[in-house]
C-alpha cells in the first residue's frame, strides 16, 4: 500500500503507457473528420482551432457548480486537466482520479480500462486514450444499496483549454446506485474542447440509475464523447442523458445488453439554441437474448441552431425474445433551425419484438389556442407546453433536485427565445 | 350586462360559414342554440373565442358593451368569456391541477394562495363527482369522451366566467355523466352569469331548462323562441324546421 502511495503520480501501470503510445499513432495518423449524411447534414470541426488549445491545471478547489442536489454519497470534481475535488461521504465507495486508481486498484482498472471503448475507433477516441489526464475511477462494491447519488463534475472554465477526460465506473454485483456526471462551463469568449471517454459496467443483478447533465454555457464549447454502458445478466440501468449546450457536440451513447435478462431504460433530452450545432447517435445493442429495452428521446429547436438525433436499435444473432422499442420527438421552435430525427433499427435474429417511431414537427397550434381561451397569453402557452413536452423526460430523473434545476434550465432557454417563438408562431397563424 | 353577436359573417379558408348571425344573451339568461350537423355551431363558438382558423368577414362581437371581434383569446378570456370544448386539445405533461391554477391565476392580479385554490378545487371536484386522482393526470391524455367533458366543466366551474359557451358538452356522456355534468352546470347559474348551450339534441335540455332557443341552419338562425321550440324540434325534427323555412321564403 505505501509503496503504492510513493508511486502515484509517479510512475503509471504499463498497460496504460502502452495504450497511450498505440493511439498516439492512430490520433497523429487520422485527419480530423467531417461526418456526413446523406441530405443536408454535415458536423465539421472546420471552425475548432486546436493547435490553440492546451491542457490547463489548476489548484485544489471547488469551482462554481450547478448540481442540483446538495446530498452525495461522493463528489468528485476535474477542472481543466486536473481532479481538484474529491470528497467520498460512503466509505463503501471507490472515488478517486483514474491516475491514482492505475496504481492504487491495478487489477480492477486493468480489467475494466478501455473493454468496450477501443482505442483506435476515431481521431478523437485516440486523442482521449492518449492524453486524458485525471480521470474519474469509481467502484461500488457488490452487495450495497447507496443512498445518495455519486457525483461527477467536470468543469472548463476558461477559453483555450483541452480537457481529455475519461470515466471509469464499476458497479458490482446486486448493487443499487445513483450516478450524476456534469458537463458545466461559465459562459466565456473563445474556444475549449471536451473530449471524453465513459464506460460503465453494470455487473449481473446491478440496479444502477445514471444521468449525465451537459451545459457548457455559451463560450464555444466542442464537445466530442463516446460513452458506453454494459449492462450484464439481470442488471438494469436506465440512463438519462440531459444536453442543454454547448456550441458543437458530437456524441455517441451506446447501452449494450450483454447477457440475458438485462434491462435498460434510456430517455433522453436536448434543448439547442442560437448557433449551436449538436449531433448525437445513440444505439440500443441487444448482444444476448431475453433482454429489454425502452428509449426516448426529445428535443427542442431554436435560434439558428442544428440537431440531429440518430437512434439505433440493434438485435444481435444469438439474441432472440428481445423486446425494445425506441422512439424520438423533435419540436422546431424556430424558423430558422434545423433538426433531423432517424430511428432505425437492425434486427439480426427472428422472433423478436422490436418498433421504432419517430416525428419532427412545429407547435400544434390547437393545442395554444385551447390554452389561450383559458386566459394564457401566447408565450407563456407556448413555455407550459414546451415544459409538459419534456416532462416525460425530466420525471425519468426521479431526482427533485436534479428536476429543479433542468426545469428552471429549461424556462431560462425559453424565456431566452420567447420573441423568436412569438415571431415564428405569429407567420404561422397569419398562413391560416 | 350582455354578450352580443350582430350580424356576424365567418369564413375559413374556402368558403362562407355563418352568414350573419345575430344572438344576444344577458347576464342570468340561459340559452340553447340548436342545429344539425355542419349548420355552423361550433364554427360560432370557435368565433367568439377568437379561433385564428375563423376569420370574421362582417359583423362583431360584443362582451359587455366592448367589441371583441379582433381580441386575442386570452383576451376575451380574461374579460370573462369561457368556451367548454366539443374536442378539447390533449396538454401532455402539465396535470388537471397545475393547469387550472395557471387558468385560475392568468384572470388575477396576485396568483391564488395555495390553500385558498385547494378548496376551491375539492369544492369543484366533489361537485362534479370527480375522483381524487382526476386532478394529478396530464390534461385530457387517455381520456375518455365523458372525463374531457368533465374536465371542461371542472374548468368553468374554476374559472366562473360571465358568459359560458358550451359547446356539444352533452354529445357522447351516458346518462348518468350527463346528470351530473347537467347539475354541475345547474349550479353555476346565477344572475350574474349567462350560457349559451350549442347542442344537436334536445336530451341536455330536459336537465338545463334554458330561457330561449334559436335554431341554425346553414349558418343562420331560422327560428327562435322558449323552451317549448325546443320540444317542438324533439317531436318534428330538423327536417321540419327545414322544409318550413323554405315553404316561407318561397
Amino acid at each position: 500500500m505505501s509503496s503504492c502511495a510513493r508511486r502515484w503520480p509517479g510512475v503509471p501501470a504499463s498497460f496504460v503507457e502502452e495504450r497511450r503510445k498505440a493511439a498516439l499513432q492512430t490520433y497523429e495518423a487520422e485527419a480530423v473528420p467531417t461526418w456526413r449524411r446523406s441530405g443536408f447534414w454535415t458536423t465539421s470541426l472546420r471552425g475548432l482551432d486546436l493547435d490553440a488549445l492546451e491542457p490547463r491545471r489548476y489548484e485544489g478547489g471547488l469551482p462554481q457548480l450547478d448540481l442540483g442536489d446538495d446530498q452525495h454519497s461522493a463528489l468528485i470534481v476535474q477542472r481543466g486537466a486536473n481532479v481538484v475535488h474529491t470528497d467520498v461521504a460512503d466509505d463503501r465507495l471507490i472515488v478517486m482520479p483514474l491516475e491514482q486508481a492505475v496504481v492504487e486498484h491495478e487489477e480492477l482498472v486493468r480489467e475494466y480500462f478501455g473493454k468496450r471503448l477501443p482505442h483506435d475507433e476515431s481521431k478523437f477516441a485516440a486523442g482521449t486514450a492518449a492524453f486524458w489526464t485525471g480521470g474519474v475511477f469509481v467502484h461500488v462494491p457488490a452487495n450495497v444499496q447507496i443512498e445518495h447519488p455519486i457525483q461527477i463534475a467536470w468543469v472548463i472554465d476558461e477559453p483555450a483549454t483541452a480537457q481529455w477526460a475519461h470515466t471509469l465506473i464499476v458497479v458490482g454485483e446486486h448493487s443499487e446506485v445513483k450516478i450524476r456526471e456534469f458537463f458545466e462551463a461559465p459562459d466565456f469568449e473563445g474556444q475549449a474542447l471536451h473530449s471524453g471517454a465513459f464506460e460503465l459496467y453494470a455487473l449481473p443483478g446491478a440496479q444502477v440509475d445514471l444521468a449525465h447533465y451537459q451545459d457548457w454555457g455559451r463560450g464555444e464549447v466542442y464537445d466530442l464523447s463516446t460513452r458506453r454502458v454494459e449492462i450484464r445478466r439481470d442488471a438494469r440501468v436506465k440512463w438519462v442523458p440531459i444536453h442543454l449546450g454547448g456550441r458543437l457536440t458530437k456524441q455517441t451513447l451506446d447501452i449494450v445488453t450483454a447477457e440475458e435478462g438485462s434491462d435498460m431504460r434510456h430517455t433522453g433530452m436536448y434543448f439547442t439554441e442560437r448557433d449551436e450545432h449538436l449531433d448525437l447517435f445513440t444505439s440500443d445493442r441487444h448482444e444476448a437474448g431475453h433482454t429489454t429495452g425502452d428509449t426516448v428521446w426529445k428535443g427542442v429547436l431554436t435560434g439558428e441552431s442544428r440537431a440531429s438525433y440518430e437512434g439505433l436499435i440493434h438485435i444481435l444473432p444469438k439474441a432472440p425474445e428481445v423486446d425494445t422499442y425506441l422512439q424520438t420527438h423533435q419540436m422546431l421552435l424556430s424558423p430558422k433551425a434545423r433538426g433531423d430525427a432517424i430511428p432505425s433499427l437492425i434486427v439480426e435474429v427472428d422472433n423478436v419484438k422490436a418498433s421504432h417511431g419517430g416525428t419532427v414537427g412545429e407547435l400544434d397550434e390547437e393545442q395554444i389556442f385551447y390554452m389561450m381561451t383559458r386566459g394564457l397569453p401566447r408565450a407563456e402557452a407556448v413555455r407550459v407546453l414546451v415544459e409538459g413536452y419534456f416532462e416525460e423526460v425530466v420525471q425519468r430523473l426521479e431526482d427533485p433536485g436534479l428536476e429543479q434545476l433542468v426545469r428552471r434550465r429549461i424556462a431560462e432557454k425559453l424565456k431566452g427565445a420567447e420573441d423568436q417563438v412569438r415571431e415564428f408562431i405569429g407567420e404561422r397563424a397569419e398562413a391560416v | 350586462m350582455t354578450l352580443e353577436i350582430q350580424n356576424l359573417h365567418v369564413r375559413t379558408e374556402d368558403r362562407e360559414i355563418l352568414h350573419g348571425v345575430d344572438l344576444t344573451v344577458k347576464r342570468g339568461e340561459t340559452h340553447a342554440l340548436m342545429g344539425p350537423n355542419g349548420s355552423g355551431k361550433s364554427t360560432l363558438a370557435n368565433t367568439l373565442m377568437g379561433n385564428p382558423s375563423y376569420e370574421v368577414t362582417e359583423g362583431r362581437i360584443l362582451l359587455d358593451g366592448e367589441d371583441i371581434t379582433e381580441a386575442d383569446p386570452d383576451e376575451r378570456a380574461r374579460a370573462g368569456l369561457f368556451l367548454a370544448f366539443q374536442y378539447p386539445a390533449t396538454i401532455p405533461g402539465v396535470s388537471v391541477a397545475n393547469f387550472l391554477r395557471m387558468a385560475v391565476n392568468a384572470g388575477r392580479e396576485e396568483p391564488i394562495k395555495v390553500k385558498e385554490f385547494g378548496t376551491l378545487l375539492r369544492e369543484n371536484v366533489d361537485l362534479l363527482k370527480i375522483s381524487g386522482d382526476f386532478t394529478k393526470r396530464y390534461l385530457n391524455e387517455g381520456f375518455s369522451g365523458g372525463e374531457k367533458k368533465r374536465a371542461e366543466i371542472l374548468q368553468l366551474a374554476m374559472l366562473k366566467p360571465a358568459f359560458a359557451v358550451l359547446d356539444e358538452t352533452d354529445s357522447g356522456l351516458d346518462i348518468d355523466a350527463l346528470r351530473i355534468v347537467s347539475e354541475g352546470v345547474n349550479a353555476m347559474r346565477t344572475d350574474d352569469r349567462g350560457f349559451l348551450i350549442i347542442t344537436h339534441y334536445t336530451r341536455i335540455l330536459g336537465y338545463v331548462r334554458p330561457d330561449f332557443v334559436h335554431i341554425m341552419l346553414d349558418g343562420r338562425i331560422v327560428r327562435e323562441g322558449g323552451a317549448e321550440l325546443a320540444d317542438e324540434l324533439e317531436e318534428k325534427g330538423y327536417e321540419f324546421v327545414r322544409e318550413e323555412v323554405a315553404g316561407s321564403a318561397g
